[in-house]
């Protein structure tokens, strides 16, 4: 045996090794996605003009704060659009300790006086960055909501670079709209004062006030899940909300019913005493996500360090649910499905079982065409078809790419695929010993002249595999991956590997005239 | 190549029918994944009639719905719900939420619901953690092991028909008569829910149209590096066809266009040009080599000698998306359909189409240095 012939069987032995070892045991090693293991892909929106208009108010309140201290005079400051707002009729005489203010204090902030207005608007990198923050705290907030859901392996990334959305994907999910639920709820807590309701109706509602919302207060509907439902009035200022909480846990209210049993931070524990003291006998609401959840009347001054329980008519899971949401810390803006699909896991096995024995019958079929039309060199592009899956299933579990559906189909293709490289040589073979030229040289004519058609035919066709890729989300890019690695594979098989095998069978026959093709 | 105004004729006529059937027909069927809405697959315990799910739909309003049956056994249906028309694409996707658990609540039957409101189980669609939490009441040693294989059973069956199904798992009498009461087994279980939201659709479209112009951009520079411009040109044209006569056959045959037919198309856009390129690489060495003969004799003997490989590859192609359309299941069939449709199409147009448009850029342009190279 020629020894660049060993060299070339030590190459082809150590592919194979390689591609077992790397595929071995292939239930560890090949992930399946979520068409095939069942789970949820979801794709949210972050609306992050919510963001926005939460930092606005917050300045405003800063301002407020600031104009007070300097004795500035003002008639009223008022939001406009999203990240805008004015100051109205202040003071002209006071105009220079104003631009001092704004100067020193409100750097984000791009304002020009006109008149005796001054008009407030955020700049635009500013509000780039908290949009970008907002996305970013987001997609935590939803981590940390997971994490504590308990889901093996979740996916929860930004699609693009300083894109809005997130995508999560939760794989062996099979209780959609729990899982939704958890994620969705954006879990601001608030608690205020009820001054009227419920009612069926805000007509009924305001009456007393002469039907319209007096300035410091709003009307909020009520939890229908929760509460009788209808409209409740409420004081617009919260005492104190969900960032003043120290802890949330599951626990039950005087009638054993589950509530969320809650403590404060130091500081807001004392705000809610001296709050209570001063609101003796008035009820108090709380609200979550904009939802009047439960009202109870103050009975006692709450002491700064008892903390207190939300009660409303909770099952122990929705009390498990919301100690965990609360846990996790609320969303900085809500967020907005975009995309949400279910798959259960019955279906991904039924895929699985039908994917794999197409793919049985589709090799089973190559195989047998090949040895029909080809005779014994059918079995040597057929050698190199089945090293070309190995080496398929080695690269896949290299790559730890994940198993789809398109990406089974894929792999179904590639096999019908593959032999394309080997008809291409051995037609050029066939068409050479038909001319005449021995075996050797047509061998050796047939492989070097269909070289160059076999690259472009396909790089052609991996180019599209990459546009595909680009193009494509989960299961379309499993599938552009299997196209590619094994439209490679196949060129490695059926040009090297194939024509070794003409080699190493020829070089042991003395008799080199004939070659069954 | 005598034929080679036939066949434009017949490409043309395909293609015309095509437009006239996108402009003013029906035009392609585009799925949920392209217009946004609910995908509902639903298997049952025991058949029941499109008749009856297309009445239980219809009671809630939704009777223009599609259902599409999975399989003979009238077990495994597709629901996709008609479109919402909300005026706030914002609120859409919720409204498409709320529809789709209205569909399967009244599929379910007012027994059931009834049952649900007991505070009954269902034994068909709690998941693990569920069942293991029912049975430690009674069996807290046993509990998870037998949640574990009642689950097994549930997924690969699809559905658990009856309570004594679970005997043949080795689970105790004694816990079956424990889950009949505090369980009960619905008539249908949900095998995936897919919602999607108008936006993605419209992303969607964008993208794989762009996806796919680039994809034909990407082969024509290829094509130009390696080959004379006049090749890239006839390729590009080739393919063009291919993908238009594809989505012509397929807009008539009123499959859905989903993601997965978008994936094939782009796969024939690089699976026809390797055909074609196989034919134009024989061209241009038969440029070389023919030198006496003339153009059109060159294109005739080079498709005469890649004859065979062309119909040999495309026939293994065939056959394993064959297998993929027969076997491979309702999730991938549509997928399959459309690589039938474009190998053969991708084959036909590699014979009869590319080398025509390349003897029609040497006739109308004259190139002074020929095509060789």
């Amino acid at each position: 045996m020629r020894k660049g012939l060993r060299w070339k069987i030590i190459l082809v032995a150590a592919v194979i090794l390689l591609s077992l070892f790397l595929s071995y045991p292939p239930g560890e090693k090949i992930n399946l996605g979520l068409d095939l293991e069942g789970g949820m892909h979801l794709v949210f929106q972050v609306v992050t003009d919510d963001a926005i208009n939460i930092e606005t108010d917050q300045e405003i309140t800063r301002l407020q704060d600031q104009l007070k201290r300097k004795n500035i005079e003002y008639e009223m400051i008022s939001k406009g659009e999203l990240g805008k707002f004015s100051i109205q009729k202040f003071n002209p005489d006071q105009e220079g300790q104003l631009r001092g203010i704004l100067d020193d204090y409100f750097k984000e902030w791009n304002y020009s006086i006109i008149g005796s207005n001054v008009n407030l608007s955020l700049r635009p990198n500013v509000a780039q960055y908290i949009r970008d923050q907002s996305v970013n705290q987001a997609k935590e907030t939803i981590q940390n909501r997971v994490d504590q859901f308990g889901v093996a392996e979740p996916v929860i990334q930004r699609q693009g670079l300083g894109g809005e959305r997130i995508i999560v994907e939760l794989p062996g999910v099979d209780n959609p709209e729990r899982v939704m639920n958890i994620i969705k709820t954006t879990a601001l807590l608030e608690w205020k004062l009820v001054k009227a309701g419920p009612a069926p109706d805000t007509e009924t509602l305001l009456q007393e006030f002469g039907g319209k919302v007096p300035e410091d207060m709003e009307v909020l509907k009520g939890d229908p899940k929760r509460t009788e439902g209808g409209y409740y009035l409420v004081s617009r200022v919260a005492p104190i909300t969900g960032q003043d909480l120290r802890t949330a846990r599951q626990s039950t209210d005087e009638w054993n019913n589950p509530a969320v049993g809650f403590s404060l931070k130091s500081e807001g524990g004392r705000r809610f005493e001296k709050f209570t003291a001063e609101n003796l006998g008035k009820p108090l609401s709380i609200i979550l996500d904009g939802r009047v959840q439960s009202v109870a009347t103050i009975e006692d001054v709450i002491p700064a360090a008892t903390g207190g329980i939300i009660r409303g008519r909770f099952t122990y899971e929705e009390v498990d649910d919301l100690v965990l949401i609360l846990k996790a810390g609320a969303l900085p803006a809500t967020i907005k499905t975009l995309e949400e699909r279910t798959i259960g896991p019955s279906l991904g096995a039924d895929s699985i079982r039908k994917g794999f024995s197409s793919m049985v019958m589709a090799l089973a079929l190559v195989l047998i065409f090949m040895v029909f039309y080809y005779r014994l060199s059918g079995f040597n592009a057929i050698t190199a078809l089945l090293l070309n899956i190995i080496i398929l299933v080695g690269a896949l579990s290299y790559f730890k790419a994940t198993l789809t559906l398109p990406g089974i189909a894929g792999i179904i293709l590639t096999i019908g695929m593959a032999v394309d490289a080997n008809v291409l040589v051995f037609e050029r073979i066939r068409e050479e010993l038909s001319l005449g030229k021995s075996v050797l040289s047509s061998i050796a004519t047939g492989f070097s002249r269909a070289f160059r058609t076999i690259l472009d035919a396909n790089v052609t066709t991996i180019v599209a595999a990459i546009f595909l890729f680009q193009f494509g989300t989960g299961p379309i890019r499993g599938f552009a991956i299997t196209l590619i690695i094994g439209i490679t594979a196949s060129v490695f098989t059926a040009v090297f590997v194939s024509r070794l095998i003409f080699e190493i069978i020829l070089s042991k026959r003395k008799r080199r005239e004939k070659l069954s093709i | 190549m005598k034929y080679k105004f036939i066949a434009f004729g017949f490409s043309g006529i395909i293609i015309l029918v095509g437009i006239l059937n996108f402009t003013a027909g029906k035009g392609i069927n585009y799925g949920v994944d392209f217009t946004g809405g609910t995908l509902i697959r639903l298997k049952f315990k025991y058949p029941v009639a499109v008749a009856e799910l297309r009445q239980s739909l219809s009671d809630i309003g939704l009777g223009t719905s599609r259902i599409q049956e999975i399989e003979k056994g009238q077990r495994e249906y597709i629901i996709r719900t008609a479109q919402v028309v909300g005026e706030e694409i914002e609120q859409e996707i919720e409204a498409h939420e709320i529809i789709g658990n209205r569909v399967i609540e009244a599929l379910r039957g007012t027994d059931e619901n009834a049952a649900v409101e007991q505070g009954l189980k269902d034994l068909n669609s709690i998941d693990g953690r569920e069942v293991t939490a029912l049975l430690q009441n009674v069996f807290p040693d046993e509990a998870s092991e037998m949640a574990r294989k009642i689950i097994s059973f549930r997924v690969n069956k699809g559905i658990i028909e009856d309570y004594a199904q679970l005997q043949d798992l080795g689970i105790s009498q004694e816990a079956i008569d424990y889950l009949k009461d505090n369980t009960f087994l619905s008539r249908l279980t949900v095998l995936s829910k897919e919602t999607v939201g108008p936006q993605i659709g419209q992303d969607l479209r964008r993208r794989a149209l762009q996806a796919t112009i680039w994809a034909l951009i990407g082969m024509l520079i290829y094509i130009g590096l390696r080959f004379k411009f006049a090749f890239g040109i006839s390729a590009v044209l080739t393919l063009a066809h291919d993908v238009l006569v594809t989505l012509t056959i397929f807009s008539i045959s009123g499959r859905e266009m989903n993601l997965p037919v978008i994936a094939a198309i782009l796969t024939i856009v690089g699976y026809s040009l390797n055909d074609t390129i196989v034919v134009f690489d024989r061209v241009r060495d038969n440029l070389k080599a023919m030198r006496k003969y003339g153009f059109q004799e060159i294109l005739d003997s080079s498709i005469n000698q890649t004859l065979s490989r062309t119909v040999i590859t495309s026939g293994t192609t065939l056959l394993t998306v064959l297998a993929l359309f027969l076997f491979g299941g309702e999730v991938i069939n549509d997928f399959a359909f459309t690589m039938i449709i474009g190998v053969i199409v991708g084959t036909y147009s590699s014979i009869y189409q590319s080398c025509s448009w390349l003897f029609l850029w040497k006739k109308i342009f004259k190139p002074k240095k020929g095509l060789g190279r």
